[in-house]
């Protein structure tokens, strides 16, 4: 369990043992990014979700330098094992993060996956993604009865305190 | 045993002579049941055949949905129970190419029908409706919580804004009650009385009839009859609507919410005098209310309660509409200041 990065760097463990050395987790862990790139919405592994999403938002950071940077393009090239996806990282994805500076990533828990070994589940989408919205979007009722009684209740308040305050600066 | 009989002879006789200047109000209430079923009965005659109309859902999740109904004879909520029961128990009105519709009256022709709930993204048409026809419950509970001999006449239920914070009805009380000021406990009652119409989860049934008709419904009602004249000018079409509450005839100024059951919280929270008026002393009833799908929480509840106590003033309202005014009936509320309880000999 990673809780800061600084924190798990004191304890000696600078990355999670995954697979069958670091060499199978590096590649788990470029199969799971090329995944996310394509679909954008992933559904994998709590541990492992977590884990790529560090990666997930480097690629971003390294893509947004633009195609033409060289060390943007190894990235690319490393981390995507399907080749036809470094045009959307490009285009498509460095695009769309221009205007934030990080956090383009969203993971939520979901519930253990109950037909092979209970494992913690998880979520992890880039943001913006054209698919339905995984929490209820919050709807403004501001125009719904009751919040207009308390509207009604609030302007009423607001000038009785301000023909008080009048009375007592007079 | 002369007095006797004289005792049982005289009430008799002032009976039957204030019963020839006003009948009985379980009379009047049937008499105003009669005329309606018969006039809802001649118009569902209009559409002898059944010919099928094409009605064009809108909403979320419902777009592309179409739906062939029988034309005089569907109404929005038969269109509703055709999709969900979430459909049925909470739509509180329709839009029908963009009108308000009331969820009980037939549908006429092929349209695009929305159907609203208190949650809807833009619920203002609805939370007028349901203000209306909230008060206009109100007045059906006073028209029949005071004994025989005291007469009751409601005016025309002033169309306040939901934010004032409270629904009003305005009403006329017997001569005889005018000294009397009405306790807690006389609130209570009247909440108690209104509930039990909410429990009973009465439909309002509309129903677009002509002056003359409405004039024959309240043919035993000076002043309703006045507005009659007066809602039927203002209508371009000529006619009013009136609604039907269990055995309560009404006339409304708008489109209600489809029945009773969709209020919760109910509390009849003040009555004020109005000073005279042309048919006697007014009074205004007020209330507060919340539908099932808004409960409101018991702190809030107190808070709306406090401020729906006060007298809710409709002058705005008034000074918007007098270009056609009825020289009597709407001005006395806003031309006696409502703080000088007194009746005010000048009038």
């Amino acid at each position: 369990m990673r809780l800061t990065l600084q924190m798990l760097i004191s304890h000696g463990r600078v990355a999670r043992k995954m697979g069958l050395g670091p060499q199978s987790r590096i590649n788990m862990l470029r199969n799971i990014l090329t995944g996310l790139v394509r679909h954008e919405r992933i559904e994998t592994t709590r541990v492992r979700a977590d884990e790529v999403r560090f990666y997930a938002e480097k690629l971003i950071d390294y893509a947004k330098k633009g195609d033409i940077d060289e060390k943007a393009m190894k990235m690319a090239n490393f981390w995507l094992t399907e080749k036809d996806l470094v045009p959307k990282l490009f285009k498509v994805l460095a695009p769309r993060f221009e205007p934030h500076s990080n956090s383009y990533t969203r993971m939520v828990r979901i519930p253990n996956r109950h037909n092979l070994d209970r494992a913690k589940m998880a979520v992890l989408e880039y943001k913006g993604n054209p698919f339905p919205p995984l929490y209820p979007v919050k709807k403004d009722c501001e125009l719904s009865l009751i919040n207009q009684l308390l509207k009604g209740y609030r302007e009423e308040r607001e000038q009785q305190l301000a023909a008080k305050l009048q009375s007592q600066l007079k | 045993m002369a007095t006797r009989t004289v005792c049982r002879v005289l009430p008799r006789r002032f009976a039957s002579a204030a019963a020839v200047v006003r009948p009985l109000t379980a009379e009047v209430r049937s008499q105003r049941n009669a005329v309606f079923s018969r006039e809802q009965a001649r118009q569902r005659a209009l559409y002898p055949r059944i010919e099928k109309i094409e009605v064009s859902m809108q909403g979320p999740g419902l777009d592309g949905t179409l739906l062939i109904m029988n034309r005089g004879m569907s109404t929005p909520l038969s269109c509703a129970r055709h999709l969900t029961e979430h459909h049925v128990t909470n739509s509180a009105l329709a839009l029908v190419d963009g009108e308000p519709w009331p969820l009980h009256q037939p549908l006429t022709r092929s349209c695009s029908l929305t159907l609203l709930t208190f949650k809807s993204s833009d619920p203002t048409l609805v939370n007028q409706a349901y203000w209306r026809s909230c008060a206009t419950l109100l007045g059906q509970v006073l028209e029949t919580a005071f004994k025989d001999n005291f007469t009751v006449d409601l005016l025309s239920v002033p169309e306040v804004p939901v934010t004032s914070g409270a629904f009003c009805c305005d009403v006329v009380l017997d001569p005889q009650l005018d000294s009397w000021t009405p306790s807690e406990e006389t609130l209570r009652s009247l909440t108690r009385a209104a509930l039990q119409l909410i429990h009973k989860d009465l439909a309002w049934e509309p129903l677009e009839v002509t002056p003359s008709v409405a004039l024959e419904v309240f043919s035993h009602s000076r002043c309703k009859q006045e507005e009659v004249e007066e809602k039927a000018a203002q209508n371009p079409k000529g006619t009013v609507t009136l609604y039907r509450c269990g055995d309560h005839v009404l006339l409304s100024a708008g489109p209600l919410v489809a029945r009773t059951g969709l209020c919760s919280q109910y509390e009849v929270m003040a009555i004020h005098n109005l000073g005279q008026g042309p048919w006697g002393l007014h009074r205004r009833v007020q209330g507060l209310s919340l539908p099932l799908q808004l409960k409101g929480h018991h702190t809030v509840w107190r808070k709306l309660r406090q401020r729906a106590e006060k007298l809710v003033e409709v002058q705005r309202l008034e000074e918007a509409t007098p270009p056609t005014p009825p020289p009597e009936s709407t001005p006395p509320p806003e031309s006696t200041p409502p703080d000088s309880t007194p009746p005010p000999t000048s009038q």
